[in-house]
Parts: structure tokens; sequence; C-alpha cells
């Protein structure tokens, strides 16, 4: 009856406790007043039960098929004509322009089209992250992932393992940049995915600027043997450099019939 | 996911409304029609009035300065939703007076005689119970706790979302879950 009860500013606290919205003076103190009030400990228990239930119970609803569409349409003009250039004309056009402008200028004019294919990137890893699954492929073996590339594009991505530096494989899909379908594998660090997209490079010049967050996202751009490889996560940049030397570095995969030796 | 402010005015300067359109809102359109499907109660509205936000989103669009699009939508979406309730179920809509005597009426989170079932209950609790509570939650309550346990905006950004206070963020917050765990909790 007379048991005593938390105040009120003592339960907001412990909300915001859970939500990450502390500083750690505050966290801190409401730490040890959980550890010694049962009540407030007993709160924070039904909380973060109740986040667990809406995480695992309400599914991530996506927006009808054909509603982006007609936002499109109703919005006039987003849709893409098909006179838009792809990708591959845009590196050319970075070329073009980076031999006819002076150094500083290019600059400038250079970064607006390398910063597309790396905003329709980030697009496609933000579109991954709420879709059901962020793969179509959904395998954490590379001798199935690099397979499915098969007839879907016309190259075959490299595919490294990386379980053991704790980057797993999640699986692999196709984006599209410009209208050019590309590969995309997908690895994941703790609970972020990694999305991790090569495409045919057209040119030194696109190396030369490239943006390192998009939209918040981080982003590591690089060549290697006429690659051109994107990757894009909300890691922090210095795990998603780490990712991306490790995949460098990682011997490429051999075939079992030696028609790619193991190195 | 959280979408933090560097980068983005950088990414979008010089493009057209139709390419920062495409930047900024597109990403976000499931997002934006989970929340309106939240508060308007069903999907044909939710289309109608993220169909309207993204209208109204795209005519502002000069007006997004960076900091997270995701948020900045999401606002518009809320605002857009009410309107289209007023106009087309005005009996649906919670005034402001409504809205004190429902802040009145739990005005305590701590009342001693709701139900506090215990965590290993709430985990059995199944989607269409859930569902059902959060849809009876009133609606400033509703909203709050769609957007930070749903969405996964932060206060501040609720806060700017929903045009009150960072405390009162606070309190809706805290009454909405506690009101929940109690709902759910006294079913079998």
């Amino acid at each position: 009856m007379t048991r005593s009860r938390p105040d009120d500013n003592s339960v907001l606290l412990v909300h915001a406790y859970l939500d990450g919205e502390l500083d750690p003076a505050n966290a801190l103190g409401i730490e040890q007043q959980m550890s010694t009030e049962p009540a407030l400990a007993a709160e924070s228990a039904r909380v973060k039960a109740l986040q667990r239930l809406i995480h695992e119970r309400l599914a991530h609803e996506e927006a009808p098929p054909g509603l982006r569409a007609r936002i499109e349409a109703s919005v006039g003009g987003l849709r893409r004509s098909p006179t838009q250039p792809s990708w591959r004309a845009l590196a050319a056009s970075i070329a073009l322009t980076a031999m006819v402008a002076s150094g500083s200028t290019w600059v400038m004019v250079g970064s607006e089209p390398t910063n597309m294919v790396a905003d329709s990137l980030v697009s496609g890893h933000i579109r991954a992250l709420m879709a059901p699954e962020a793969v179509d492929v959904l395998s954490s073996d590379r001798h199935t992932v690099k397979p499915w590339f098969n007839g879907r594009i016309p190259t075959s991505p490299r595919v490294v393992d990386l379980d053991k530096q704790n980057f797993p494989l999640v699986g692999g899909r196709i984006d599209v940049v410009g209208q050019t379908p590309v590969s995309t594998l997908v690895y994941r660090r703790a609970k972020h995915l990694i999305s991790l997209t090569a495409m045919p490079a057209e040119s030194h010049f696109e190396l030369s600027r490239t943006p390192r967050t998009v939209n918040g996202y981080n982003v590591v751009h690089w060549v290697e043997n006429g690659v051109s490889y994107w990757a894009i996560s909300d890691v922090a940049h210095k795990d998603l450099e780490e990712f991306a030397q490790l995949f460098r570095t990682s011997p490429t995969e051999c075939t079992a019939d030696g028609a790619a030796p193991c190195q | 996911m959280r979408l933090v402010a560097s980068g983005t005015r950088d990414s979008l300067s010089g493009l057209d409304d139709n390419a920062r359109f495409r930047s900024v809102v597109m990403p976000h359109i499931d997002d934006a029609y989970r929340l309106a499907h939240w508060l308007t109660g069903n999907g044909t509205d939710a289309e109608d009035v993220v169909q309207d936000a993204s209208l109204r989103a795209f005519r502002a669009i000069r007006e997004f300065a960076g900091g997270s699009a995701r948020s900045w939508l999401l606002s518009i979406v809320r605002n857009t939703a009410y309107s289209w309730l007023r106009k087309n179920r005005p009996t649906a809509v919670i005034t402001v007076e409504d809205l004190e005597a429902v802040e009145l009426e739990h005005a305590k989170p701590s009342d001693p005689n709701s139900e506090t079932p215990e965590a290993a209950l709430i985990a059995k609790v199944d989607a269409e119970q859930l569902q059902a509570a959060i849809a009876a939650l009133p609606t400033p309550f509703r909203e709050t706790l769609v957007l930070r346990d749903i969405e996964g905006l932060d206060y501040r950004e609720i806060a700017e979302a929903t045009e009150v206070p960072i405390g009162t963020v606070m309190s809706r917050l805290a009454r909405a879950r506690r009101r929940l765990i109690a709902t759910i909790g006294k079913e079998p």
C-alpha cells in the first residue's frame, strides 16, 4: 500500500535512457537508480519487451506497388526519360569535361555527375534496407551468390569471403544506375548492412572526386582492374574503409576446375 | 537508420527540383506510407495522403535545407494527414480541447492502478493485438509512439515534426508505451 513509487521524472528518464537520448552523466544516474529501485528496473524491462515486440511483430510495411509511379507521374517530369544518360555516358562526359576544362573548373563540373552515381547507389541501399530482404539472392556462400549474377548482368562480380574478418556475406542484388543494371553484394557488420556495387570503370577520372557521405551514408569508392567499386553503409567511415581494404587484399576466389586459379 | 546533415546539402546543390525530389523524397516513400497508414487507419487513405504530401514536398523542395530528409518528409506527411482527416472525416479529428482532456486524463504516468504486466507476458502478444492496441491510442500518443518506435526518429526530430517541446514528446511517449503495455497485458 505504502510501497514507494518512482517519481514521474525518473520514469521519463528510463524511457529516454532506453532511447539513447541521455548524456553520459544522466545515463549513469538513471542506471544507478534502476539498480536500487526495482520498480524502475521493471519499467525498463517492460519497455524493452515492448520495443522488441514492435520490432518483431510489426512487419516493415512497404508502400503498395504503383504508389511511387503515381507520385512521379503527379509531380510530373520525374520519370527518367529514355534519353537520360547512362552512367557510362556520364563517365564519358566527365572525361570530356576534364579534358577541355582547367583543373579547378573540372572539380566543380565533374563532381556532380559522380555524385549522381553515388546518389543513385545510396538510394538503392536505402530502398534495400526498407524492403523485407535487402538482397535478391540470400546466401552467405559466395559460390551461390556469384553464379546468381550470371545471365542477369554481363559480368559476374568478384566475391570474397570476409566472414572471419567479421564482415559476413548476406547475399546479392541487382541495382540500376541510370539505366544500367549493376551487381551489388551485401555484407554485414554487426547489425549494419554494407552494399558493395561493382561496375566497369569507364574512366580513371571518376576516382578523382567522390563524396565521403551522401544523405548521411558513408561512401568509399575505388577502382581496381578496370572495375569501379562503391561501398555504401551507415557503419563508421573507418569501418567501411577497413572493409574496402579487406575486400581489395583478400585473395580472388578460385574455382574447383582451375579456371580461376587460387592466389 | 538515421540520416544526418553532413553531405546532404553538398550533394543537393546544383540539382534541379526534380532531381532534388528524387534524392530527398523518393527514398522515404515507404516510411511516409507507414506513418500515413497509422494516422489515417487504412491503406487507401494513406495512399491519398502520401500522394498529397509528396506534392507539397515537391512544391517546398527548395525549403529543405539539409538535415534529415526522412524526418522532413514525415512532418509534411503528418500535417497532410491531419488536414486530410479534417476535410474527409471531420468527426475523427481530435480538437485542441479534446487533446487537453486526453492529456489530463492520462496525466499520471505512474498511476498505481495501471496494469503492470511482466515483460515475459508482453513478449507473447501477437501482431493483431499489438496493432489494435496501437490503433486505439489517442492520436497525439499514437503519432509520438509511431515516430519513435516504428519510424525511429529521435526526440528532437519528433519535437520538430509534431511541433511540441521535447518535454511533451517525452511524457507522451512514456504514456503511450504504458497504455500500450497495460492494454496488451490485459489480454489472456
